[in-house]
Parts: structure tokens; C-alpha cells; sequence
């Protein structure tokens, strides 16, 4: 702890007034979603608390058939915007997080295996990934997301989409890690240790887990943050395009495609409030990684 | 350096199989084209005679190059939803996304280039400073984002721009272009901001970032030692040296130009291909996915190896696969 | 007394760091005669190439030339040292390959450099430029030829040609042969000196190779920590060093004499200081064993125009 507080790192971060404001947003929007079922004073999913006259109330302003007051307003089914948003947070942030672990997993594992193994199973894994790389992730996502549809039974559709999506998210993104772990894992494995290691008879996935993993771990975590603002806005991408939560458990990017049809009826509201949050969110999380990146960096220092 | 051209082109036309064949695959085996064509209701007897008719017991191979000899004869079935060939929605809806991926493009290269050269030369000063601050909210947002922040500002609030569709257009053959009317070049104006701001952005730093590294280079220093002129130093060699890889990166930008199309048609209801592609993933019509990825497929792989052709012509160093060290 | 060339007055560079105000070069001061080969020699870090760039100007930001004067020819050029570069003073950099620009002909780079500081046509510039290429010995054919064509030697070749093409009074050579094959090194220096005494030209060497000190430079200036230690005559200075410092750099240097063979290779105990710990006073005194109670208090200055160090006071060393 106290190296920590000595470090460098903590030196720069607090000079740097970028990192600290967004790292104060991403922390009070976090703790919003995590804390949202006692911050918000409905559940906007549950159907039986909604009322339907309640629909379209603008904020702060009483409604003309119930009188109830909304702090943000409400949206066409009467749902309290200010709930809807603290949910739909926590819907992104979930997504977010289980995509960037479904790609940090795998691509940790396929980059150790390509750079402890190597020899043909190093080439398949970096040929793959070079093809994926050719094409932007969204539309692997998209890709991933349209053929897992396909092959759903229309029942399921509609439960799996949140699954479907965090798949999707998840394998269009593995390729950074798979490469810098890969980088590591190459470089650890000459070292002395390992031969070591491999002297006293541990198996190959021994030594890749206990003793090259610790070692290749630190870039990792630089490219998750990286990854974790990517995910958040490839989830709101593919939710506002009508392939991603749906509206019965809407994200961010769902509650903004519904507002956007009520733009031009007056109802500002619908799309303003979710917009300006996923706008916070997308912002800190990118600065705070942006940051982040600069400061591990050892070439720029 | 013959040899490193057939061998990029080799690997391009391995690269375009592969694309071909997943585009296959999920055109094939995904969903039940039999079920969707004909409904519950069809006999047995009836199944199989559409079977056999759509050549669906024939070998995996013959399936596989029946497909890819249909692709290049532009043939791609038909789609599931109202049963027109997919090639004709395609080719109708093409011009549209092409305008406006052509027009971002240009905004994004153009004024990407520029600021980043001034922010670069100007390090440090006032208005460079500004410019990277916005460069980052550019770079942060999501496309969508943008757009409907855009049309907000723009269509509702101030009322200055259309914000859906192309507006009026002209139809010269088969190609029908929005940039002949007043109304067609305004509906231009806010998809074409929304789909180039983070290229540009993106080639803005990427230019920045690429002339400080090669203005901290020896041979910049040393022409300086010289006594050449700063406008000398920059412009005659910085500058070629800088260009280098951001031609490289914008170039294989275009893809994501192609992708992000998607999204912006969506949020300005644009009637291009990318619209096609999403309805058709919501409503799981298959051809025509799977036809939007094999075109999409082989326009990237053609935009790679483009790249890299010009990449050997710009740098004389990559031209002898030995030069001496 | 013939009057200097150059003359480096009391100048001091500095950055600001994190941990303060860091002395890249303090109060160093120094000149250099028409036609002579000064060397600058010390350790990685001591100051040596700052002391090139800060001649010229090209001192890389954060630091910058917080006090002194240079002077070049009787003027003052430490306010505007765009005004010598090339024609005046010119530069050569350590790695020739990152010297020239690759996506260049070396021809182009050579006539471009002679048009900026002459008035001439470029017809007469490309003669100029083959004439230079065959000086320092390559084929003035290879004028269209790419940088990375050429091998490490020849490259340094090519840079010797483009410093000496607008004809300047004083080359900086910072490093020039560090990069190269040892066979190559004696190549170059002596093409360096035989050009340079053809043309009157003097060069500043800085190096930290104590061979090269003593096989090319007339005078030498020993730096250490961004200080002056000592200065004076190659030999004078190389067989009998006025400063601690010196002494050490000297009788480290491996020699192929009898009697070197029999000791095992001498080595300074510890290590030159980082910026941001420098020690009071002298900056060598905790790695001196001669050191006493006013060289840990002051800063010694060049005495007796030799060295910097308390003990000369006494005259003896």
C-alpha cells in the first residue's frame, strides 16, 4: 500500500486534473447503477407499477392526470426516466464488464498458448487473428449477433439477447490481449526461470498459468480499460440499432432509440437525459484509459 | 519486388475463400432456407422437391462453388422478406451508402491531415491545444451518439437541416446521386459529419502523433544542423516521412468508414446498404446477411491489399526484399 | 594571441523536473582555435553532446540555455544560432542511418543542402555534390541512390559530404564512429582530419572512446556530471592528467604494453552521479581519494586554464 502511495503512478494522476474528474464520474456512475435499486424510486421493469397516464411528463413538472412529480420525466409507457437511466447503467456497465472478461479470458489463454507452444498452433491463432483484424470489431459483433440469432429458435431470441450480446462484444475483442500476451509469453519463456521450471517436470499449462501469467499480466490490464470503454460502446451501438438489449431490460443505448422517436413530438427528455449520461460515461471511461495508457507507456517516458 | 506483389496477392485471394466460405456457411446452414420459403404448412413431398430444386443434398463442395459461382455472377438468391433478389436490393441502395462513405471520407482525410499537421508544427500553442481537447470527445463518443446529438442541435433546435433520408435525387442510369439537388446535399451534410468525425479524429492524432515522432528523428535535426529553413524541414522532409503511415492507417480506415456507415444510415434512416444489412440481422434474413458480408469481405481484403501496394510504391525501402544493412 | 574561433562563455543548460531545476551543463566554458581538433570526452551522460546542441542551438525542449554567451568569429550567436547552422558551423550525428531522410535520394539531400547557402544554379549545385562524393571516396554515380543502399561506413561517408558542403568553419562530430565496425572507425577519422587540414576547417570530437582522444585530437576537455574537469593539450593532458577524474580515465583505458598485462584493468570505484543527486561541491569527491574538507563544500573552477580541482591550489597533484 504504501509503495502505492509513494509510486509514480499515484504522482502523476494526482497532477493530472483529466484523470481525477473522470475517474470521479466513472466512480459516481458505477456506484449510481450498482446502488440503483435504492437510489431509484421505481422499477421500471416491473410492469405492474406502471401506469400508463403517467406517460410523457416532462421533468420536474407535475402530471396533468396523476400529479406525480418525475425528476427527469417519464417516457411513453410512464416508466420514471431517472429510474430507466440508473438501470439501463447498470445494464451497460454489466455488459460492458462480462464482454471485456470474456475477451480478456480468452485471449490471455490463446496468446499464452500461442507464445509458450508455438510451432503450428502459434501460426493458426495469429493467422486468425490477423483476418479478424482486418475488419472493425462492431461488425464482428454484428456478425457474431446475427448468426447466433439465426440459429435460436425464435422463443429464445428474446431472453438470450443480453447473453447473445455479451458473446458477441466479447469475441470481436480478444485479439489485443491474444497479441500482447503472446509478445510477453515469448520473451518470459527464454528466461531462466522457466527452464527451471521445465527441468523439474512441470506440465506445459503448469508453467504457462503459474509462472508466465503473473509475469505477462501488466500491459493486460492497460488493454482492458482500453477494451472496457470499447464494449460500453459497442453494447450502446448495437442496442440503439435494435440488436442488443431490448426494451424490456434496456441499456443506455435502448432508452436513446426509444427517445429519439419522440424527438420531433416535443418530448425532449426521453432522449436527452439517457444521451447526456452514456455522453458522461463514454467520455470518462475513455480519458481515464486514454490516460492510463500514456502513463504505463515506457517509451513515452 | 514482383515476388512481394504475387505474394500479397496470393494471400488476398486465400483471404477472399475464406470469406466466401463463411459467407457460405452461414447462407447454407443457418436458419432453414426450406422452412422460411415455404412455410409450416408444406408437405413432405413438397420439401423435398424444393430441396432438390435449391441443390441442397448435392456435395458440400459443389454447394460451395455453385455458391461462389453465383456471387460473381451477382446472383445471391433472394430475400426471405417479400422474395426480391437480393442483388437488385443491394445494387438499388448502393449509391446512397457510396455517397456518403465517399463524402465523410474526403471531410474526415481533408481536415484530419490539416489539424493535425497545425497541431503538430504549433505544439503547444493556444489554439492547438483546443483542438486536441475536442479531438477527444470525438474520439470517445459513439457514432450514434453524435448523430443524434446532431440532429437535435441541428433538425429540432435550430431547424437548419433535414434529418432523415437523401432528400431529392437524380437517377442517371443506374446510379441515382443526392449531390445534383439542394435538398440532396443538405440531407449530405450532418450523416457526413456524424459518419467522418471519429476518422477524423482519429487521422488527426494519428498525423500529429506520427510528425512529432519523425520531427524528433535524426535526419529532421540533422537537416536542421544544416541550416535549412523550417519551412524547408518540415514540409520537404518531415512531412513525406509523416505521410507514409498515416496514408496506411486512413486507408485501412475506410473499412470502418464502411461499418460505421451502418450506424449512421440507421440514425438518419438513409437508404443504403448498411440499413439493409440491419433490418435484415432483426428481422434474421439470411441472404441478404450473407451477402452483405461477403461484399463487405471482399471490399476490405481489396482495400488491404491496395494499401499495401501503395505502401510499396511510397517507401523505397520495402521495394528490395534485401537491402543491406 | 590569435584570436578564437569559437568561444563558450559560463553557459548552462537546464530542465525542469520533477524533482527541480536539473544542470545538464554547468558553467562550462571553452574555445576552440581556427584549424585545431578539440576533443570532448566522458561518460554517457556527462554533458558531452548537450554541449554540441547547445552550440548550435538544437538543445531538445525541456531543457533550454539558461545562461552564458557563445560567440562565433567575434559575434555573439547564442541568441540566434539559426543564423550559422550549415554555412558557419555544421553537425554530425552519431547513426548515420537515422541521419538521411530513407524516402530521399542522397543526391537530392546534397543539392538541397547546397542550394539553401549558395547562390548558384543547380547545375553547378550537382557538380558541387558529385565533387563532394568523390572527396570523402564514393562513387559520384551513386547520386541517385537510396541511404539504405549503402553500408554503415559509406553512409557516414555521405553525412561527412552533406556537413562539409556548405563549406562551414567548425564541424561538431558527436560520435561519429561509435556506430561503426572498429575496422571502419579509423576510416572515417582519418578521412575527417585529412579533410578538415585541407580546408582549415576545426572540428569539436566528442567521444568517449580515450583512443580516439589520443589518435585525433590536438586539444581535449574532459567532462563530467555537465561539468568542465579538465582541459587542455592531448598529450599534455593524456600522460600527465591534472585532475583525479582524468587520472582514472586514463589508467582504465586497456594498453598493450608489457606492463599492462600483468595488473588486472583499473576502474573508478562507483559511479558518475545522476542530475538529480549531484553532491556539494565537486561532483567527483565522493569517488576521489584524494578528496578533502573544501571539496565537498565549493564548486572548484578551471584553474591555472587546466583543471578543475582544489588540489591544484597547491600545485601539485
Amino acid at each position: 500500500m504504501r509503495r502505492f502511495l509513494e509510486s509514480d503512478f499515484l504522482y502523476d494522476f494526482l497532477r493530472a486534473p483529466v484523470a481525477i474528474i473522470s475517474f470521479c464520474v466513472v466512480s459516481i456512475l458505477v456506484l449510481s447503477a450498482i446502488f440503483a435499486q435504492f437510489i431509484a424510486p421505481t422499477n421500471p421493469f416491473d410492469p405492474a407499477s406502471l401506469e400508463l397516464m403517467n406517460g410523457f411528463t416532462p421533468p420536474m413538472e407535475p402530471n396533468m392526470y396523476t400529479g406525480e412529480v418525475f425528476l427527469l420525466g417519464t417516457d411513453d409507457q410512464g416508466r420514471d426516466l431517472f429510474s430507466a437511466i440508473l438501470y439501463g447503467l447498470r445494464i451497460s456497465l454489466f455488459v460492458g464488464l462480462m464482454a471485456v472478461s470474456l475477451a480478456m479470458t480468452m485471449g490471455v489463454i490463446l496468446g499464452l498458448i500461442a507464445g509458450y507452444v508455438g510451432g503450428w498452433l502459434d501460426n493458426l491463432i495469429m493467422r486468425l487473428a490477423d483476418i479478424q483484424m482486418t475488419f472493425p470489431s462492431i461488425l464482428i459483433a454484428m456478425l457474431i449477433f446475427g448468426v447466433a440469432r439465426g440459429l435460436l429458435p425464435p422463443e429464445l431470441r428474446y431472453e438470450m439477447a443480453i447473453t447473445v450480446l455479451i458473446i458477441s462484444i466479447g469475441l470481436s475483442e480478444w485479439v489485443p490481449f491474444a497479441r500482447t500476451v503472446r509478445g510477453s509469453t515469448m520473451v518470459e519463456k527464454e528466461k531462466e526461470y522457466i527452464a527451471a521450471a521445465q527441468l523439474i517436470g512441470l506440465k506445459k499449462w503448469q508453467i504457462m498459468i503459474r509462472h508466465i501469467l503473473p509475469n505477462v499480466l501488466g500491459p493486460v490490464l492497460v488493454i482492458a480499460t482500453i477494451t472496457f470503454a470499447l464494449a460500453i460502446i459497442a453494447e450502446a451501438t448495437l442496442s440503439f440499432l435494435g440488436v442488443g438489449a431490448p426494451r424490456t431490460e434496456p441499456s443506455l443505448g435502448t432508452l436513446i432509440r426509444v427517445g429519439q422517436d419522440f424527438l420531433f413530438s416535443g418530448e425532449w427528455w426521453i432522449l436527452l437525459f439517457p444521451a447526456l449520461t452514456l455522453l458522461a460515461l463514454a467520455l470518462a471511461v475513455n480519458l481515464l484509459g486514454d490516460w492510463l495508457r500514456d502513463t504505463l507507456n515506457p517509451r513515452l517516458k | 519486388m514482383l515476388v512481394i506483389i504475387f505474394r500479397r496477392l496470393g494471400q488476398s485471394i486465400l483471404v477472399l475463400f475464406l470469406v466466401a466460405l463463411i459467407s457460405f456457411l452461414i447462407f447454407r446452414y443457418v436458419g432453414n432456407p426450406v422452412d422460411n420459403l415455404m412455410g409450416q404448412e408444406a408437405t413432405l413431398a413438397q420439401r423435398a422437391a424444393l430441396e432438390e430444386a435449391l441443390g441442397l443434398n448435392d456435395p458440400f463442395y459443389k454447394q460451395y462453388f455453385s455458391f461462389v459461382w453465383n456471387a460473381l455472377n451477382f446472383d445471391f438468391g433472394n430475400s426471405y422478406r417479400g422474395a426480391l433478389p437480393v442483388s437488385d436490393l443491394i445494387a438499388s441502395r448502393l449509391p446512397a451508402t457510396i455517397e456518403l462513405a465517399l463524402t465523410s471520407a474526403i471531410f474526415a482525410l481533408f481536415f484530419g491531415v490539416i489539424t493535425g499537421i497545425y497541431t503538430a508544427i504549433r505544439r503547444g500553442g493556444y489554439l492547438a491545444n483546443i483542438i486536441l481537447s475536442t479531438s477527444l470527445i470525438g474520439v470517445s463518443l459513439p457514432t450514434f451518439l453524435i448523430g443524434v446529438l446532431l440532429i437535435w442541435l441541428f433538425a429540432v433546435e435550430l431547424k437548419w437541416l433535414p434529418s432523415f433520408g437523401r432528400g431529392d435525387v437524380i437517377q442517371l442510369g443506374w446510379w441515382s446521386t443526392g449531390f445534383l439537388t439542394l435538398s440532396g446535399i443538405k440531407s449530405l451534410i450532418l450523416p457526413s459529419i456524424t459518419l467522418g468525425l471519429y476518422q477524423l479524429t482519429l487521422i488527426m492524432r494519428l498525423t500529429r502523433s506520427e510528425m512529432l515522432e519523425v520531427m524528433r528523428q535524426d535526419y529532421v535535426r540533422f537537416a536542421k544542423a544544416l541550416g535549412l529553413s523550417p519551412k524547408q524541414v518540415n514540409y520537404k522532409h518531415a512531412l513525406p516521412n509523416t505521410l507514409v503511415p498515416v496514408v496506411t492507417i486512413a486507408g485501412l480506415q475506410l473499412g470502418s468508414i464502411v461499418a460505421f456507415a451502418i450506424v449512421t444510415e440507421t440514425v438518419f434512416q438513409w437508404p443504403g446498404v448498411g440499413l439493409l444489412f440491419i433490418n435484415a440481422v432483426y428481422f434474421v434474413d439470411i441472404p441478404v446477411m450473407s451477402a452483405y458480408l461477403l461484399l463487405v469481405g471482399v471490399l476490405f481484403v481489396i482495400i488491404n491489399l491496395f494499401v499495401d501496394l501503395l505502401y510499396l510504391a511510397i517507401d523505397p525501402r520495402l521495394r528490395d526484399s534485401n537491402s543491406s544493412e | 594571441m590569435e584570436e578564437n574561433l569559437l568561444e563558450v562563455r559560463n553557459i548552462s543548460v537546464t530542465f525542469k523536473s520533477r524533482y527541480g531545476v536539473l544542470k545538464a551543463l554547468d558553467n562550462l566554458s571553452l574555445n576552440v582555435k581556427k584549424g585545431e581538433i578539440l576533443g570532448l570526452v566522458g561518460e554517457s551522460g556527462a554533458g558531452k553532446s548537450m554541449t554540441g546542441a547547445a552550440i548550435l542551438g538544437l538543445i531538445d525542449p525541456p531543457g533550454r540555455l539558461s545562461s552564458g554567451e557563445i560567440y562565433f568569429k567575434g559575434k555573439s550567436i547564442s541568441n540566434a544560432p539559426e543564423a550559422v547552422r550549415g554555412h558557419e558551423i555544421s553537425m554530425i550525428f552519431q547513426d548515420p542511418l537515422m541521419s538521411l531522410n530513407p524516402l530521399r535520394k542522397i543526391g537530392d539531400q546534397l543539392v538541397e543542402t547546397i542550394l539553401t547557402h549558395m547562390n548558384i544554379s543547380k547545375s553547378e549545385a550537382i557538380k558541387r555534390a558529385k565533387n563532394g562524393l568523390k572527396e570523402v571516396g564514393i562513387d559520384p554515380s551513386r547520386l541517385n541512390s537510396y541511404p539504405h543502399t549503402f553500408s554503415g561506413g559509406m553512409r557516414q561517408r555521405v553525412v561527412i559530404a552533406l556537413a562539409l558542403a556548405p563549406e562551414p568553419s567548425l564541424i561538431i562530430a558527436d560520435e561519429p564512429t561509435t556506430a561503426l565496425d572498429v575496422s571502419v572507425q579509423a576510416q572515417i577519422l582519418d578521412l575527417l582530419k585529412k579533410l578538415c587540414k585541407d580546408r582549415g576547417t576545426s572540428i569539436i570530437l566528442v567521444t568517449h572512446d580515450m583512443g580516439v582522444i589520443a589518435e585525433t585530437t590536438d586539444r581535449v576537455g574532459v567532462l563530467y556530471a555537465g561539468r568542465l574537469a579538465e582541459i587542455g593539450d592531448t598529450r599534455d593532458v593524456l600522460t600527465d592528467p591534472k585532475h583525479p577524474y582524468t587520472r582514472g580515465l586514463v589508467d582504465s583505458t586497456p594498453r598493450i604494453d608489457s606492463n599492462s598485462f600483468k595488473k588486472s584493468l583499473f576502474q573508478i570505484p562507483g559511479s558518475m552521479p545522476k542530475l538529480d543527486a549531484m553532491p556539494s561541491g565537486c561532483a567527483f569527491h565522493p569517488r576521489c581519494e584524494f578528496a578533502t574538507e573544501i571539496c565537498r563544500k565549493k564548486i572548484p573552477q578551471i584553474l591555472l586554464d587546466r583543471s578543475a580541482c582544489w588540489l591544484l591550489n597547491d600545485g601539485e597533484l
